[in-house]
């Protein structure tokens, strides 16, 4: 894992020194802002669900969670490697003395503290909600590992995607298909009748997952499922890199 | 400090790179020279490790750079033919990021980035950001971030191409100064900087290698005899005849009016003879020296297909050989531009935009016409 600590300090530095982290902070806060105070206005007007329905687990996994979701990680991922290959940077890269599996996970730890960055102000929600009523702090605390885990996924699903090309839209629309096609999988398990292809759906059913973690489930199956997939996919990821057959 | 044994590179059925093998000693300024698309940076590339090679086998300082990789690079210092840097760091930092990558502490890192500065004169741009830069000072940037963890073996690629005069001069020095201390293999294709730096020449063309040797040794192979050329302002009309039977000319032929090359044994110095037979006919010579050929003639001679050919230093030949240097130069555009495509099939996800597009370039030509 040579290299891993001088790439990840670097990545993180170039996400803060450009426009695009604060753009997609600023973006992320304002959307978020206005989803949560949609929903504690829809509650506030409809006095029948005070106090049986928290307002987070409508945060986390509603209807507005998902596209969010869909739309960040590819743009945060990018650029990670795409953009080193356009440049030409990846040739001083992989001639210093590092390992791929050093800057491949040194760039994924990079987007996924980035990542946590954006998720951190939200905390702030349920310290309004704890201030004016009382907060299950375990769902909440679930919800948020659900946030991490599936982030991660969809991260290094992302990661690999730059790998791939040296074109940034084209990473960024990979991870953009392939992210919707595992999110849609939830109406793949709703419409199959196959009670084994329900079942196998089950495993990527990343709304179904969120659903459960929003309710306090936290299942050991799905932690499994989780780091196993972010492995599978940083490992694609040094062998697209090691395979460099581009110019 | 480099062996590269039998090295090869194929793009599906194109071969970049066709069984090259050399090896560069320690202290040595080994010069790359072909023209372009003659497969030196391929070569390059596969010393340096960024390029796996279809064939053969690399050692850098007594390691084998696929079987341990990274104590092999840690061994070179590298300078693509495209320096590519982070455009939104500056200076000072980019430096700093590659002393990490080379596993520098900090201290060390600390001292090596002043020092790289001050060697390749950037230190008064080290809080500049890179994107801000002129080329030569990019350039400069990055053989600095090359020199950073002092190699044992300094690889260089092109390194003055693209720099205005001052800069190259600059550049070359500092090549100097590093060749002295440090093991250096230069890629390039001016020849002039060949014969100002190297030790020694490998001349690659089409993939493999056709000469090699100090550029007085390539001087000599390529050179066949020595050829004397002599002017004189009042020659009587016998003159040719007469020249032709002094000793040791193997040929003699008239260049221009009064004008004369003679090609001879290299047994004697001619030029001697020639004062003295001006001397004793009366003639005034007005003009004596031995033609030496230069690198360019070496590098044309090598590379052009007909190698058999000898020789002929006439008026006419010289024209026929720049021709041909012409068409070969012509070849070689259409080589390389056959080359990209069959690169771009190879790489799989190859962007199409940097593939040059025949049918969009047809198009412009049928717009101007």
């Amino acid at each position: 894992m040579n290299g891993l600590l001088a790439t990840f300090e670097r990545e993180l530095r170039a996400y803060f020194v450009s426009p695009l982290a604060w753009i997609i902070l600023t973006g992320f806060l304002f959307v978020q802002g206005v989803v949560f105070g949609y929903i504690a206005w829809v509650l506030l007007g409809d006095p029948m669900s005070a106090g049986r329905v928290a307002p987070l687990s409508i945060f986390f996994g509603g209807f507005f969670f998902w596209p969010i979701m869909l739309f960040v990680a590819p743009i945060l991922t990018m650029r990670l490697l795409a953009e080193e290959r356009r440049s030409g940077t990846i040739e001083m890269l992989m001639t210093a003395p590092v390992s791929e599996a050093g800057v491949v996970v040194g760039k994924y730890l990079a987007v996924v503290v980035l990542w946590l960055f954006l998720w951190l102000p939200t905390l702030v929600y349920a310290l309004v909600l704890d201030y004016h009523g009382d907060v299950d702090w375990g769902p909440v605390a679930s919800s948020y590992l659900g946030v991490i885990l599936i982030g991660a996924l969809f991260l290094a699903i992302g990661l690999f995607a730059s790998s791939l090309t040296r074109n940034q839209i084209i990473a960024a629309v990979i991870t953009f298909a392939f992210l919707l096609l595992l999110v849609l999988s939830v109406v793949g398990a709703f419409l199959a009748r196959d009670p084994v292809v329900q079942e196998i759906l089950g495993y990527v059913n990343v709304v179904q997952h969120m659903d459960e973690l929003g309710r306090g489930i936290v299942d050991t199956r799905r932690l499994v499922f989780y780091l196993s997939t972010i492995g599978f996919f940083l490992f694609l990821t040094t062998r697209a890199l090691a395979a460099r057959k581009w110019r | 400090m480099i062996e590269a044994q039998d090295l090869s590179r194929r793009y599906d059925d194109f071969t970049a790179v066709d069984g090259i093998t050399f090896s560069v000693a320690e202290g040595e300024i080994l010069g790359m020279l072909g023209p372009n698309g003659a497969g030196k940076t391929t070569t390059i590339r596969m010393i340096t490790g960024f390029l796996p090679p279809s064939g053969g086998t690399v050692t850098v300082a007594g390691h084998d750079l696929f079987r341990d990789p990274e104590a092999a690079r840690r061994q070179i210092g590298y300078l693509p033919e495209n320096v590519a840097l982070y455009p939104d760091m500056r200076v000072r930092e980019y430096l700093a990021y590659r002393a990490r990558l080379q596993h520098l502490s900090r201290r060390a890192g600390r001292d090596a980035i002043e020092e790289a500065m001050r060697r390749c004169l950037i230190d008064d741009v080290a809080e500049q950001i890179i994107g801000t830069l002129s080329k030569g000072y990019r350039q400069r940037v990055g053989l600095a971030a090359a020199i950073l963890h002092d190699p044992a073996v300094l690889v260089l690629d092109e390194p003055t191409v693209g720099l205005d005069p001052r800069q190259i001069i600059a550049i070359r020095q500092l090549i100097r100064e590093i060749g002295a201390r440090r093991t250096l293999l230069l890629s390039t294709h001016i020849l002039p900087e060949v014969e100002q730096l190297c030790n020694r020449v490998l001349i690659i063309d089409r993939g493999r290698l056709v000469a090699e040797g100090t550029p007085g040794e390539l001087r000599r192979r390529a050179a066949g005899h020595p050829v004397v050329r002599v002017t004189f302002d009042n020659v009587s009309s016998d003159g040719l005849e007469r020249l032709s039977t002094l000793d040791g000319v193997l040929a003699a032929r008239t260049a221009d009016a009064g004008s004369f090359e003679l090609e001879h044994d290299g047994a004697r110095d001619l030029r001697r003879d020639l004062f003295e037979m001006a001397v004793a006919r009366g003639w005034t010579m007005v003009e004596l020296y031995e033609r030496k050929p230069s690198m360019e003639d070496i590098f044309v001679r090598l590379t052009t297909r007909d190698q058999a050919e000898t020789a002929d230093l006439s008026r006419e030949a010289t024209r026929a050989r720049i021709e041909a240097h012409d068409e070969l130069q012509r070849r070689r555009a259409d080589e390389l531009s056959r080359r990209r495509a069959a690169e771009a099939e190879a790489g799989a996800y190859e962007d199409e935009d940097t593939v040059p597009d025949p049918a969009q370039d047809n198009e412009d030509d049928g717009r101007q016409s």
